[in-house]
């Protein structure tokens, strides 16, 4: 008699992931109005003043939203009021996931955005809009750590990022 | 060939039953040869006789379907980052079944969707974790509404997952439902030592790894993490409560069960035997509530006060209420305005009264229940802050109507 032990099978703990896929909009050839979106994280405003002056004359809009959490809906009428919005700083795991997310909002309304991390938590960032449809969105890393830095250190690392940022937007 | 082949089935299954065969037809008129073996008399009579006469058509004669070694298992799990850390049930069907007794919903029902991945929170994903957590069955409701709840919004589990804070997700559990399983709001209620206690939020933490994707450093960015990451799961001491428990001040009848969700850090004791009118333990409770470097002196939102039943009848003695005590700790728990803000997020100017930050937005953050046993200490624990509001959950059918007894889904659930 032929006598076979068999293990039983062992169901898998994880979970299907919902599919979604959200519409990017391409950066204008040439823009006027531009929102800085700061999310009041220590050094934010530091490289959003780094980016605004550097990308020459235009019309800058200033809003502050909460890190950890979304942009109000006033907060994200004011900032689609422009052309294109640059969100900092992603620099903890809740902070990231909400300038991801409320980059994506954005997106839904129409605007262009790029978004400002941290590089150990810029590969999180990228993989977080993947998972909410927005693979492509784009996403530019500085080197961690921003807080608890003097502002030159910020300005310097910064700096780093300014070839990436003016291919991303096309210009010199 | 007519053949039956007959499975044993060890461990939890006693009991075997037959395999049947797809060219299967009637076979009363045939007769098998013992209790003990699948084969017929006439398969025998019929069969050509080698060494292996007994089955010749299948492979193996019997196959003896074993339980997997929980060692291995857990190794293996661990190993593709499916666990806590700590050793799992494997989860097998029998055992998933289960647990499926206990829900209105069918298997593949999809009660949410999680993040950071976006995890379908399917009802069988939620049984399978809530099997390696070491559940029992009857605990399926309560986990099943806690996913519920965590996905509310306010909640804002998006940022409670992957956030570098230490927060926890504390389950407080209200009404019938916590006494009938077990879970305990006396002695050492936050652990260790109570089934329900360890494993419900277990079962949690394991659906937020697996579902929700929130594997510590992939997809929980926790500095450090924390013991309350693990499990954080009591039941209020309602008979022992000289207030309303936290589900009626919400809103609900006491005999509706809930379950509260509410993203704290760990909880930090107030030893306090000496006090003996309300406001002078109030006013220990407030100092160690007091503390510059938790979220809420930068970001005030909600704290947890779980107060003893010893702490409870001295408050009350006074003639004080759940309000009275709300409303003194929001009034004087606070932090002078240069230590709060140094936090991740800017203090809000909003926050600011004369040289200090109060803790708590208004009396309505201070969220009290009474818990523990013997002893003259209160457990209190600060919050993620102003961006997660705690959620409490009923537990009901799928038609809305109050589940009374888990064991009422045995005998009222026709799926």
């Amino acid at each position: 008699m032929n006598v076979k032990v068999i293990e039983k099978d062992l169901m898998d703990p994880l979970a299907e992931i919902s599919e979604v896929n959200i519409d990017l909009n391409s950066i204008p050839h040439d823009f006027e109005y531009v929102t800085l979106l700061d999310n009041t994280k220590p050094g934010a405003d530091v490289v959003l003043e780094f980016i605004e002056e550097n990308l020459g004359n235009r019309k800058f809009n200033w809003v502050k939203k909460p890190a950890g959490a979304p942009a109000t809906i006033k907060q994200l009428e004011i900032a689609a009021e422009s052309e294109i919005v640059f969100l900092a700083l992603g620099d903890c795991g809740s902070c990231s996931s909400w300038v991801i997310l409320d980059a994506i909002r954005l997106e839904k309304m129409g605007i262009p955005t790029v978004s400002i991390c941290s590089d150990r938590f810029s590969l999180f960032a990228h993989e977080f809009a993947k998972s909410h449809g927005a693979q492509k969105l784009k996403i530019l890393s500085v080197e961690h750590p921003i807080a608890g830095i003097s502002k030159e250190e910020i300005v310097k690392k910064t700096l780093e990022i300014l070839p990436s940022l003016r291919y991303i937007l096309q210009i010199p | 060939m007519l053949r039956k082949h007959l499975k044993f089935f060890l461990h939890f299954d006693t009991s075997y039953k037959y395999h049947e065969s797809e060219n299967m037809t009637d076979d009363s008129k045939f007769t098998k040869t013992s209790e003990n073996c699948g084969c017929l008399v006439e398969d025998l009579i019929n069969t050509k006789k080698t060494d292996s006469r007994l089955c010749e058509v299948k492979p193996n004669d019997i196959e003896v379907f074993i339980d997997p070694d929980p060692e291995k298992t857990s190794y293996d799990f661990y190993i593709r980052r499916l666990t806590d850390g700590l050793p799992i049930i494997p989860p097998t069907k029998t055992r998933v079944m289960k647990f499926l007794n206990y829900t209105d919903r069918t298997p593949d029902e999809i009660l949410t969707v999680l993040p950071p991945q976006q995890g379908k929170a399917v009802i069988e994903k939620i049984a399978v974790n809530s099997v390696m957590a070491g559940c029992l069955p009857q605990f399926m409701p309560i986990i099943q509404h806690t996913i519920n709840a965590i996905s509310i919004e306010k909640f804002n589990l998006t940022s409670i997952n992957a956030t570098t804070h230490p927060v926890g997700i504390c389950m407080i559990l209200n009404g019938p439902i916590s006494n009938e399983i077990g879970a305990s709001s006396s002695a050492g209620c936050l652990g260790p030592g109570n089934i329900a206690n360890a494993t419900i939020g277990r079962a949690l933490r394991l659906c937020l790894i697996n579902i929700a994707g929130a594997v510590p450093g992939v997809g929980d960015h926790a500095t450090m993490g924390s013991p309350a990451k693990y499990s954080y799961t009591f039941a209020e001491s309602e008979s022992e409560s000289p207030w309303e428990p936290l589900h009626v001040e919400r809103g609900f009848e006491p005999f509706t069960s809930t379950t509260t969700v509410i993203a704290v850090e760990a909880p930090h004791n107030v030893n306090d035997h000496r006090s003996k009118h309300a406001e002078d333990l109030l006013e220990t409770i407030s100092y160690t509530l007091s503390t510059p470097g938790c979220n809420n002196s930068h970001v005030p939102g909600e704290i947890l006060v779980i107060i003893s039943p010893e702490h409870a009848q001295t408050i009350a003695r006074d003639g004080w209420d759940k309000r009275d005590i709300k409303n003194y700790l929001h009034e004087n728990s606070v932090v002078p305005v240069e230590l709060g803000d140094r936090g991740g997020r800017k203090l809000d100017k909003k926050w600011i009264v004369g040289d200090d930050v109060h803790i708590t937005r208004s009396p309505n953050d201070v969220v009290v229940v009474v818990a523990g046993g013997s002893g003259r200490h209160t457990m209190i624990a600060h919050s993620f802050g102003t961006s997660s509001e705690s959620v409490t959950m009923p537990i009901l059918y799928k038609d809305g109507t109050p589940v009374q007894s888990v064991q009422d889904f045995k005998t009222k659930i026709k799926k």
